[in-house]
Order: C-alpha cells, then structure tokens, then sequence
C-alpha cells in the first residue's frame, strides 16, 4: 500500500485543533480564531493594566519602546523571536506526528548549556566559522538527545510524552544550576569583579556575526539559520515522504505499522528533530547575544515557543508570525516593566488565554469539518 | 543528632507530602472518571495565593482554606466546561490555565504584596500532642503537623470509600472506561465527569492552601514549583489507586526533603542532583521500569452523546 493511500484510507485526522486544511470555506475560521484570540486576550491585558491604576497610555509607550524603539531593541526582539521560532517549528514537527513536545524549556536550556561547553572547552580554538557552528551543533545535538529520551521513552515503553518532556524540564534546569555553580563545571572563578554562579564569557570566534554591526543592533546571522529552518520544516511536512510518514505515524500506528513503517523509528525521530530545533534555539541565544551561561537564561522562552506553534495550527508561516508576535511581545513587556513599573506576568495572563481559548473554540472547526 | 536530624526529615518529607496527596487523591478521581487535568498544578498555585491573601486580609487561615478551595473549584468548573462540554484536548487546556494561573498570582502578588515581600501572613499552628511528641523520632514528626496534614489522609480514605463504595463511584469507574456503555446504563456522563473535576478542583485547593497558610505561611511567585505534575505523576506512578497514589506522594515529598537532610548530614552532594530526584523519579516511574498498570480506557477522550 503506499504512503498517499494509507493516509487517505485512514480517518479524517483528529488534530489538536480539528481538521487542518478540511475545505476552504474553513480557511477563514482558522486564520480568525487564532487572531481573534490573540486580540481578545491583549484587550484583557489592557484592561487588566487599566485596572491597577496604572497610566495605559504610559504603558503603552514604554511597551512600543521596548519593542521597536531603536534599532538596539529591534534586534534584540528579533533576536528573541529567532529562538521563539525555532522552539515553535519544533513544535509543529513533532505534532505532526500527533506528539506534543511541551518540554521546549528543559530543550532550550541543554542546548544553551551544552553550547556553552563547547565553545569554552575547545571549540574557541578551531578557525573562523567552525568555531560557531561547532558549539551550535553540540547545542542542537543536546536539545535533540533530551527530545529522543522523551520519543524512545512514548515508543518503547507507552509513556504519555507531555509528561515526560515536562519532567524533563524540571531536570534540565537543576543541570543547568549544577554546571553555572561548581568550579570544576562551567563556573568562571571568582575575581574582584564578579563572583556570580554564571560561566565565564565565550570566545569571540564562537559568537555569532551580526548582520548589522554597524548601527548597535545586537541581530545575529541567527535569523538566517531560522529562515532556513522555516523554509526545510515547511517543506518536509507540506512536500515529503517524511512528512507523510510522520502525520501516518500519528493518525493511526497500528494501521502504520501494518503497512511496514517502522513507527518507533519515527517517534523517536520527531521528537529529535523537535528537541534538536529547540536545543539550536538554546545555542543561538547564548552564541548570539549572552555570551555566557546563568541559571535561568531560558526561563519563559519554553512557554512562549509553545504558545507559538500552538497559535500556528501546524503552519510554519503561523510559527513565523507567531513568533515575531511574541518576541516583540516579551522584549515590550520587560521594558514596560522596568520603566512603566507593570509586571511583565501581564503578558503570561495574555499567552494563557490564547492557549484556552484557542483549544475551547476548536470544537467550531471539528464540527464543521465532520459535515 | 542523628535522632533529630531523622525526625526533621521524616517531618519535612510528609509536609512536602501533603500538598501532593491533596491533589493526586482528586485527580485520581478525576481520571478515574477520564479527564486528565493537567492544569492541577494552576489549580494549586491560585488556591496557594487566595489562601494567602485571604489569611493576610481577614487574620483568619480556615477563611483562606475556604477560600481557596472555592476559587480552585471555579477554576476546575471552567476546566470542566471546556474539557467535558466543548470536548478541547485536556492537555492544551491544562497548560494554558498553568500559564494564565503563573501570570495571574505573579501579577496580583506584585500589585498586592509588592515585590519581594516576606511578611508573614497568619498561618495554622502545629498540633504538639503531647502524647504523640513522647514517640521517639517518628512522633515529633507526626506532631509537629498542622491539622491540615492530616485532612489529607482522611481525604484518601473518604476518596477510596467514595469510589469503592458508593454509587457515584461506581458511575466514575464506569465512564471512565466505557462512557458509551455507561450513557446507554442510564448514567449522566457529563455530569459524573464534571464533578471528577471539580472533585479534583477542590482538593488541588486544599493542597495550595496548605502551602501557604499550613506549610510556609507565606506566598511567593511560582511556589508550587511543579507540584501539580508531581501530582498527575503520583496518579500514574499509583495505577489509579488510592492507597499506591499515597505511596508515591509519601516518596516524592520524602525525595524533596533530602534537600534538608544531605546538607545537615555534611553529605558531598551537590545541590542540583538534589533537586532533580524527585523529578527524576517520576520519570522513571511513569516510564514503566517499575511495574505498569493500565489507565482508564477513556482517559482524556472526549464523549459525545449518539456521536
């Protein structure tokens, strides 16, 4: 039987959020209900800010700053954007295959973690070029194996992979701890300057080139890296084999498995590939901007990149404005914050209402698309 | 030394327990019934938080319990709507509430309280029985407790009664397994699972109450730390047994409390490993490499009447 058959034999996929692509008088409610929600959910941030007293219009000013302010925030919220993204194709990859990765954190943080490894220990010292790319492939290949654990454990052993990639998280970040903490780890020894648990700053030739270096604007060669990943993501899942292999894997693996797909191959795979794009996302915030490792560098980008492939609906062109969406978002809320004095957690009451309201409005786009 | 070093582990460990049992014992039930709510972890955060503010405002922490336990049950009704009524993934559901409920209690906690504050807020008193601090080692342990520790266990016994022995068990059971069979036997499915959750609402609210008013008598921004994974974890790691879903409580509050003991011991081990293990743990419990059980056969599937 081949692949296309196998797939159009098998029930009409049961998607996170329904059907995608069931007709196109659907296109509409799948490009609205993401919008909507997003608008209806920043409206309640407003308000929420209205609400504390707060001077909205201050608010505002200070968020538009801190976004697009000058050409220095501009980079840095593409900067954020980039990882965001990648943390999100990842994401949509393995929900191909009818996986949910929500362990994008623990991911971002080997990968950064790993990265930093390598670019301290060895990579510093290979020629211009290799020297960057290196410490982001042992970055990527961290992220990947952190994902694999969480494929292999749902292939071999039926274990739910929400689960698993959350508790993977919880045991990501205490590494992370551990390495920024002890000496013999990644720990810069204590000077006069500093004596703060974070790992000493990364050779210049592991740093990623900007783009730009002439006018301050932190924007690294990442964003290329991330428009490469959008356009290879999107064109596996829309136009390959693998793709097809993938989403048969998730409809229905026995019906897979009885048409010779080798189904464990295949989770563990997505899941690596999803790790993998989220460990790349840990390497290029610390290659990119950081240069050293602390404790807590990844803390909130794993929300923010699930957030964004879920509002994607399995689109990588959702990923891409879901993630300048959020990007934007976050580097406008910690400016708000620092100088409009309104908590950033404003923005995390906006993403959770997203997620709730995207996933309870499903039921418009299922009902339809079993007409 | 070593005496008393054991009694404040053993301590820690069932009062790091407590909060877990809360909220594995209801979402045992829950699942029992087939909706996994993931948000459990949202659930304790909101309770931790109106117990605190409640307890803070009226001096008074059985207010807070109350309280909380009335806003975790809300927010377990929404949970319900849209798991059991719109039929949503209970999965993508549960971690938008785990977001918005971090949001939500940062956000009002840095209005309300300011940021970084450590005022203590009226908490429960230990019980101190006399009688039972006579004990050596494990009664200073057992006493040293608030009344709310032990509200827990009672909340285990009266779940497996509740399941075992009455009706409503009997019809939790039942559209947790075959919610078709079920409908057809005249049971409402709907409402049986609407009330797993809010079952499972309200224990999550006791088990964050006891954080704030029972165990730290403070509240501070993230301080379930994962709690209510553990707890969904505890459900699995038990195979949807009250009594096993204890055990499982009992040895991740006893894998927390180790951060206390290791150092008072003058052990070599780092802080982070430390840290990790009851994570760690649950990993390896969940993934089946200590005995498997199976989970009720429509847990997280929707039903739809004559669907």
């Amino acid at each position: 039987m081949s692949m296309s058959k196998l797939v159009l034999a098998m029930k009409r996929p049961k998607s996170m959020f329904g059907a995608p692509g069931a007709g196109f008088n659907l296109v509409p409610l799948q490009v609205l209900v993401p919008v909507l929600s997003t608008l209806i959910a920043l409206g309640i941030g407003l308000l929420i800010i209205a609400s504390t007293g707060g001077s909205v219009s201050e608010a505002i000013a200070a968020f538009w700053d801190g976004m697009a302010g000058s050409d220095y925030n501009i980079g840095a919220s593409l900067n954020r954007a980039i990882t965001l993204g990648l943390v999100g194709l990842g994401f949509i990859f393995a929900n191909r295959a009818n996986l949910t990765n929500v362990g994008g954190e623990g991911q971002i943080a080997m990968g950064g973690m790993f990265a930093t490894a390598v670019a301290l220990h060895g990579a510093g010292n290979l020629p211009f070029g290799l020297a960057f790319i290196v410490s982001m492939a042992a970055g990527a290949t961290a992220g990947a194996l952190w994902g694999a654990l969480a494929g292999y454990l749902k292939a071999k052993r039926g274990t739910n992979e929400v689960i698993s990639t959350l508790l993977l998280s919880f045991i990501a970040l205490p590494l992370v701890y551990w390495s920024v903490e002890s000496f013999h780890l990644l720990r810069k020894p204590i000077s006069d300057l500093s004596s703060l648990p974070e790992s000493p700053e990364i050779p210049d030739t592991t740093k990623l080139p900007l783009l730009f270096p002439d006018n301050g604007s932190p924007l690294h060669i990442g964003l290329l890296l991330a428009i490469v990943a959008v356009v290879v993501i999107w064109l596996v899942l829309k136009h390959s084999t693998l793709g097809l292999r993938l989403r048969a894997v998730g409809l229905n693996e026995t019906a897979s498995r009885r048409a010779g797909l080798r189904t464990s191959f295949y989770i563990i795979l997505a899941m690596a590939v999803s790790g993998g794009l989220g460990g790349l996302g840990g390497a290029i915030m610390i290659l990119g901007q950081q240069f050293y490792l602390t404790s807590d560098f990844s803390s909130g980008y794993g929300f923010d990149g699930l957030v964004v492939g879920l509002l994607s609906r399995g689109s990588a062109v959702g990923v891409v404005i879901g993630a300048l969406l959020f990007g934007f978002l976050r580097s406008g809320s910690i400016n708000m914050e620092i100088t409009a004095h309104i908590p950033s957690a404003v923005v995390l009451i906006c993403q959770g209402l997203i997620v709730i309201i995207i996933a309870g409005s499903a039921i418009l786009t299922n009902r339809k698309s079993n007409r | 030394m070593i005496d008393e070093q054991m009694a404040v582990f053993i301590g820690s460990g069932l009062r790091l327990a407590v909060p877990i049992i809360f909220a594995a014992t209801g979402e045992m039930l829950s699942e029992r019934a087939g909706v996994l709510n993931l948000s459990l972890d949202g659930m304790m955060l909101v309770a931790a938080f109106a117990a605190a503010l409640t307890s803070w405002a009226t001096g008074s922490p059985l207010a807070g319990v109350a309280v909380a336990v009335l806003i975790a049950t809300s927010v377990a009704m929404v949970q319900a709507f849209l798991s059991v009524t719109l039929r949503a993934n209970q999965l993508v559901v549960g971690i938008g509430f785990n977001i918005l409920a971090l949001g939500a209690t940062t956000f009002m906690y840095r209005e309300i309280f300011g940021p970084l504050s450590r005022d203590p807020i009226p908490g429960f008193a230990q019980l101190n029985l006399p009688w039972l601090t006579s004990i050596p080692v494990i009664g200073p342990a057992l006493s040293h407790q608030t009344g709310l520790a032990y509200v827990s266990i009672l909340m285990v016994v009266v779940t497996w009664l509740l399941l075992k022995y009455t009706s409503f068990g009997l019809a939790v059971r039942a559209v947790g397994e075959d919610p078709r069979a079920a409908d057809k036997a005249g049971i409402n499915v709907s409402r049986t699972r609407y009330l797993g959750v809010l079952y499972a609402g309200a224990l999550a609210g006791l088990g964050g109450a006891f954080m704030s008013v029972a165990d730290s008598n403070t509240f501070t921004e993230n301080m379930t730390k994962g709690a209510g994974y553990l707890a969904i974890t505890a459900v699995i790691f038990g195979g949807w047994n009250p009594w096993y879903t204890l055990g499982a409580c009992l040895l991740f509050g006893f894998a927390t409390a180790l951060q206390f003991l290791v150092p008072a011991l003058q052990l070599d081990v780092p802080v982070a490993v430390l840290l990790l293990l009851p994570y760690l743990l649950a990993l390896i419990a969940i993934a089946g490499f200590v005995g498997k059980s199976r989970q009720p056969a429509a847990l997280t599937l929707p039903f739809e009447r004559g669907g």
